[in-house]
């Protein structure tokens, strides 16, 4: 029965130790080794920011700041995504506040410029460590191998130590190498616990303050997306009114002559019902732009470069699509970018008598970048009830962020991306 | 009797004027938006105007806004209000400046020429017309109320025919009763409802609805 291989599978015996225990090592030895990669971008980031600080007491480190910050939080990120693939996922803080002063002042931004230098020193010589112990294994416990063949001057143990001069010294320098490998299946595991303590500590979030924040900002934006939910159904509810409902309501007028004409002139009935056959037919057609604008067939049956090349051809100014986006993202995703491009595309046809338009869209890692541009004249401006600001409610509702460049004259650029959400 | 049309949508506005000119009605001037519309009401004196709810720019309550001030400019003037759908407080508003030759429908009685022509007539005779489905959740919302609950079955169906604006004879038609029973049930509902008596159809439809409209505001 079951529960009897089940009992043996739960108790793994006393062979199975000794292999558990190199892949833990094993497993530390990689931690340790991607430890030193962000401990070197540490070092980096730490470079930079004392560099800011000389530039600072010089008077012109404030331009600098905003970069060394940013590089900070991005070192930062790296180290939280790769700690969260093999411990307790690290969530990130809220975004830095605006203002380079309250940026300082932020707990958050403090706490990752104290592990920045403590990771680019001690997590980087961590990693430093853990890297040569399997090189000085390998060294070591193959020496008998070779140790004929170096000029006396190199002969000896990976650490030197000794001039090795005959067959014992280079036996007992084998007996180093294997007291390597027992040092790196002993000790390694809490080297890389080592490495990622001080990142453990200071880069999770903030007991309270930061998750309250977090929590804010995610609720806003889920309120945000509910809202450009209503948004949307508002904009359907017109459509349908507006539109679809006002075309039936037409056939019932239509339909209603029609039979008050039968009784009186059935010549002049037929051409009422054409009349009503015809808004009939449009009642349809609207029903089926209403239901385009929803989630778009093409988008639906085919690709999102399928889709948005649908959109350009549709649209006036001649406009170039350039999409490489393998794979598929989430539906709501894609039909957000979607309607970025078709919102976007229609403000540039309306208002910036570009000549000339294009759209580039790529996915890197898990992000959707969605980049419109035109040689229009420029000035575009959210806070004048163009689409923008429906672009960018849709976009923060998915957690996406916008940015616009639009100098008076032009040209226009507007940048969007969005998590993929797959 | 001179009709001015005021619709932003072309297909609904041609068709409209389609059905009231073969009846042999005269519409005067069609419109498409409030100011054409309010401009038409001065230099064509209709008697009667059918005014949409949505109109541009925003297509919310312009429609009812122009009634209004177009009854301001020419109080004689009956308006039948058209809506896509029963908004309480657009009858409501429109209400409150009295229930003569004011009308009320949804969009699609229009299609039932013979009531609608009906609606249009009593308008222009200054009479009421509101539409059974503004009646009918006047009556749902009120429920609670007391003396509502006090009426028979047969009391609620002439008090909502009352409501809509029709007269005597018409609720006698609809209900296929004589006059003389639909006369006894309108007492009995007065008497009910504690409202003082009375004999003209526009007063009584502003009784019965500000009863109905209080009872909802009580609810």
């Amino acid at each position: 029965m079951a529960t009897h291989d089940g009992a043996a599978a739960g108790r793994p015996g006393r062979s199975g130790a000794v292999p558990a225990r190199a892949r833990a090592a094993l497993d530390a030895l990689e931690h340790l080794i991607g430890g030193m990669g962000t401990g070197l971008l540490a070092l980096l980031a730490t470079l930079w920011l004392a560099l800011t600080a000389v530039a600072c007491l010089a008077g012109v480190g404030l331009l600098l700041l905003p970069s060394a910050l940013h590089a900070v939080r991005a070192v930062a990120d790296r180290e939280r995504a790769r700690l969260s693939r093999w411990g307790p996922e690290l969530i990130g803080p809220a975004e830095p506040p605006a203002g380079l002063r309250a940026a300082l002042a932020d707990r958050a931004v403090r706490r990752e410029a104290r592990w920045v230098c403590t990771h680019g020193i001690f997590g980087l010589l961590l990693g430093l460590i853990g890297a040569t112990l399997p090189l000085n294994a390998a060294h070591d416990i193959t020496f008998p191998l070779y140790w004929r063949l170096l000029p006396e001057s190199e002969s000896t143990a990976a650490l030197g130590w000794w001039t090795v001069r005959d067959w014992p010294g280079a036996l007992s320098v084998t007996l180093i190498g294997v007291l390597f490998v027992a040092a790196i299946v002993l000790c390694v595991p809490a080297l890389a616990r080592l490495q990622a303590w001080p990142g453990r500590r200071l880069l999770s979030p903030d007991p309270g303050t930061d998750l309250v924040l977090r929590v804010a900002e995610l609720t806003a934006t889920r309120a945000a997306a509910l809202d450009a939910h209503a948004t949307e159904l508002r904009r359907v509810e017109r459509a349908l009114h507006d539109g679809t409902q006002n075309r039936i309501v037409a056939v019932t007028v239509l339909l209603g002559a029609a039979r008050r004409a039968l009784t009186r002139n059935p010549a002049e009935a037929d051409a009422v019902l054409e009349r009503a056959q015809e808004a009939a037919e449009q009642a349809l057609a609207e029903l089926r732009a209403v239901v385009r604008s929803i989630l778009p067939p093409v988008l639906a049956d085919r690709s999102l470069p399928d889709a948005l090349t649908a959109l350009a051809a549709d649209c006036p100014v001649p406009c170039r699509v350039d999409a490489d986006v393998p794979g598929r993202c989430a539906a709501s995703v894609e039909a957000t970018a979607y309607f970025v491009v078709a919102e976007a595309l229609s403000n540039i046809a309306k208002h910036s008598g570009a000549r000339d338009a294009g759209v580039v869209v790529r996915r890197l890692d898990d992000r959707l970048h969605v980049e419109i541009h035109d040689d229009g004249r420029g000035g575009a401006d959210e806070r004048n009830g163009s689409g923008l600001t429906g672009i960018r409610r849709r976009t923060e509702a998915h957690d996406g962020t916008l940015e616009l460049a639009s100098p008076p004259g032009g040209p226009t650029t507007l940048k969007v991306t969005l998590p993929c959400g797959s | 009797m001179r009709i001015v049309i005021a619709e932003d949508d072309a297909l609904l506005r041609e068709g409209l004027a389609l059905l009231l000119r073969a009846e042999s009605l005269d519409v005067v001037a069609t419109a498409e938006d409030p100011d054409t519309f309010l401009a038409a009401v001065d230099a064509e004196k209709p008697d009667v105007a059918i005014v949409d709810v949505r109109m541009p720019p925003t297509h919310t309550d312009e429609g009812i806004t122009a009634a209004v001030e177009a009854r301001r400019r020419r109080p004689e003037l009956a308006v039948l209000v058209l809506s896509a759908y029963v908004e309480q407080a657009f009858a409501t508003d429109l209400l409150a400046q009295g229930s003569a030759r004011l009308g009320y429908l949804l969009k699609e009685r229009v299609g039932r020429v013979e009531e609608f022509l009906d609606a249009l007539h009593r308008v222009a005779d200054g009479g009421t017309a509101i539409d059974p489905e503004v009646v009918a959740q006047l009556l749902t919302r009120s429920r609670p109320d007391a003396r509502l609950g006090r009426l028979s079955p047969r009391e609620r169906d002439v008090l909502a025919l009352m409501a809509e604006g029709l007269g005597n004879a018409a609720i006698a038609e609809r209900l296929v009763v004589t006059d003389g029973a639909v006369h006894k049930h309108i007492r009995n509902i007065f008497a009910k409802l504690d409202l003082a008596p009375t004999d003209r159809t526009d007063r009584r439809v502003a009784a019965v609805l500000h009863y109905l409209e209080d009872a909802r505001r009580r609810a």
